[in-house]
């Protein structure tokens, strides 16, 4: 469903993402780990375009989203792909409600009332009904981010990305947002995810992708990755992991 | 003190509205009425001028930039003068005072706005943008509804002390005979002759009285604005200072 082929980026001299190839198959969740400074962030966005590349393909449903296009049209692919931020991004000036419904009234030209019945189930969904008319500034972290993935869902996007959903958060609302993933996870939604959270890979990944240097390292199936990394680089990242 | 109240009682409707209505419409009157045009109709000007000015097409940007950096960089005073005798020639017929100078403000007032509007686009973190733009909202559209409410609403200070500085720059209309409030007090001192610093004095006041209140207003409307970010920093702590916020709603 995504697929990096080739793909490479570079900030002036710096190797940001070198020779990458990858594929997130439909239905899959993939987590994506690696010390930071590795190019996980720079990766994920690639994937809608918030970061451009020097050469490759990344497609999405065998569409390049980095081919030369209107902007009407990577309006329109960006929309298909759900993106969740580290600092939630809300727009402050709006209600949960609000900033769930405004993309799906404004780019997808869903009518208001209709728009309004999704978000509430979306927020429902997130266990945020309660708090649709409040101000993202009266929400705390945790229910900031449950509303961030409200709102990218109101998209209906067949695919999630987040990067660092949880590390902006304090250590008590980790939880809140991992349950909200995992249940995402459990209803089919193709997901990747660059996180930290090594139980919420454990459990919840498919494929778990190493990343160092601008490479993907690694890249195996939770269980063995977790029991025996193979490249020298993981097993020093997870043994570092474990020692706090 | 005597005079200075003489001249008040003698002179209060021209100091208020000009010759009006054997006349045409003066003083504060004038002053005001040119002050809140000026500011309404630079404010689009402004915001045209700054979202110009980032846009990422040069074609835009340039000419954008090189329209706010000549409106600073040179005097109030050249700039009415440019206007004054450059808009009949374009035109090609006199236009009254009033609209030059009305012209004038709306170019000058416009530019310096547009860095204020550009500041408060700017200031916004980045993620906003980044966050429409991946939901797949286009530059404009996430500009219109997500950046410059925002931007505006942060601005409003800003806004109105420009409006105070509008003010005082209504007062140069004098040199090409708008008959503002400095004209008014130029005339009442014309005829009197012999009591110019009771007339001027009068006239100082009056412009400060006006600008004070709005100087005054500008610092509630942003210590509102403060203690409604405030409300939400201390929102955002959730449960754990709840305190803080009845503290800061029984502010006036």
């Amino acid at each position: 469903m995504i697929t990096f082929n080739q793909v490479n980026k570079w900030y002036g001299e710096y190797r940001a993402l070198s020779d990458i190839n990858a594929e997130v198959k439909r239905g899959e969740v993939v987590v994506v780990c690696g010390p930071s400074g590795s190019g996980k962030s720079t990766l994920i966005r690639t994937v809608n375009r918030l970061e451009e590349i020097k050469s490759g393909q990344v497609t999405i449903d065998g569409h390049d989203i980095h081919a030369p296009m209107s902007s009407a049209q990577l309006n329109r692919m960006r929309s298909r792909i759900g993106f969740v931020f580290q600092s939630f991004n809300l727009f402050p000036h709006l209600s949960a409600l609000e900033n769930v419904m405004l993309s799906p009234i404004h780019v997808a030209g869903v009518r208001r009332a209709e728009a309004r019945d999704k978000a509430m189930k979306l927020l429902d969904r997130v266990g945020l009904a309660a708090k649709a008319g409040s101000y993202p500034g009266q929400l705390s972290g945790g229910q900031q981010q449950r509303v961030a993935i409200a709102r990218a869902l109101a998209m209906e996007p067949p695919a999630m990305l987040f990067d660092e959903p949880t590390s902006a958060l304090d250590p008590e609302m980790v939880g809140e947002v991992l349950a909200v993933m995992r249940s995402l996870a459990a209803d089919g939604m193709t997901m990747m995810c660059v996180t930290h959270e090594m139980n919420f890979a454990r459990e919840v990944a498919d494929r778990v992708w190493f990343m160092d240097a601008g490479c993907i390292l690694e890249s195996s199936d939770p269980e063995a990755f977790f029991r025996h990394a193979q490249h020298p680089r993981a097993q020093r990242f997870l043994s570092d992991l474990r020692s706090h | 003190m005597g005079s200075v109240i003489d001249i008040v009682r003698d002179n209060w409707l021209l100091l208020l509205i000009g010759q009006y209505p054997n006349g045409p419409l003066g003083g504060i009157a004038c002053t005001l009425i040119l002050s809140v045009l000026g500011i309404v109709l630079a404010f689009p000007l402004s915001v045209l001028l700054a979202l110009a000015r980032i846009s990422p097409w040069r074609w835009l940007s340039w000419p954008a930039t090189a329209l706010i950096y000549v409106a600073r960089g040179v005097p109030l005073l050249m700039l009415i003068l440019w206007v004054y005798f450059l808009v009949p020639l374009l035109i090609g017929h006199n236009v009254s005072g009033f609209v030059t100078m009305l012209v004038t403000l709306v170019l000058y007032e416009g530019a310096y706005l547009a860095e204020v509007v550009r500041a408060g686009i700017e200031a916004l973190p980045k993620g906003q943008m980044e966050a429409s733009r991946a939901l797949g909202h286009s530059y404009l559209g996430a500009m219109r509804r997500v950046i410059l409410p925002q931007a505006l609403f942060n601005m409003l200070p800003s806004m109105l002390s420009q409006f105070v500085s509008t003010i005082k720059e209504t007062t140069l209309g004098y040199v090409i005979n708008v008959p503002e409030l400095t004209f008014a007090a130029n005339q009442i001192n014309n005829r009197l002759l012999t009591q110019p610093f009771q007339v001027f004095f009068i006239l100082a006041v009056i412009y400060f009285v006006v600008c004070w209140t709005l100087t005054w207003a500008a610092t509630q409307l942003e210590r509102r604005i403060e203690a409604k970010r405030a409300g939400t920093a201390a929102g955002r702590a959730a449960g754990r200072a709840p305190v803080a916020t009845p503290t800061l709603a029984a502010e006036p």
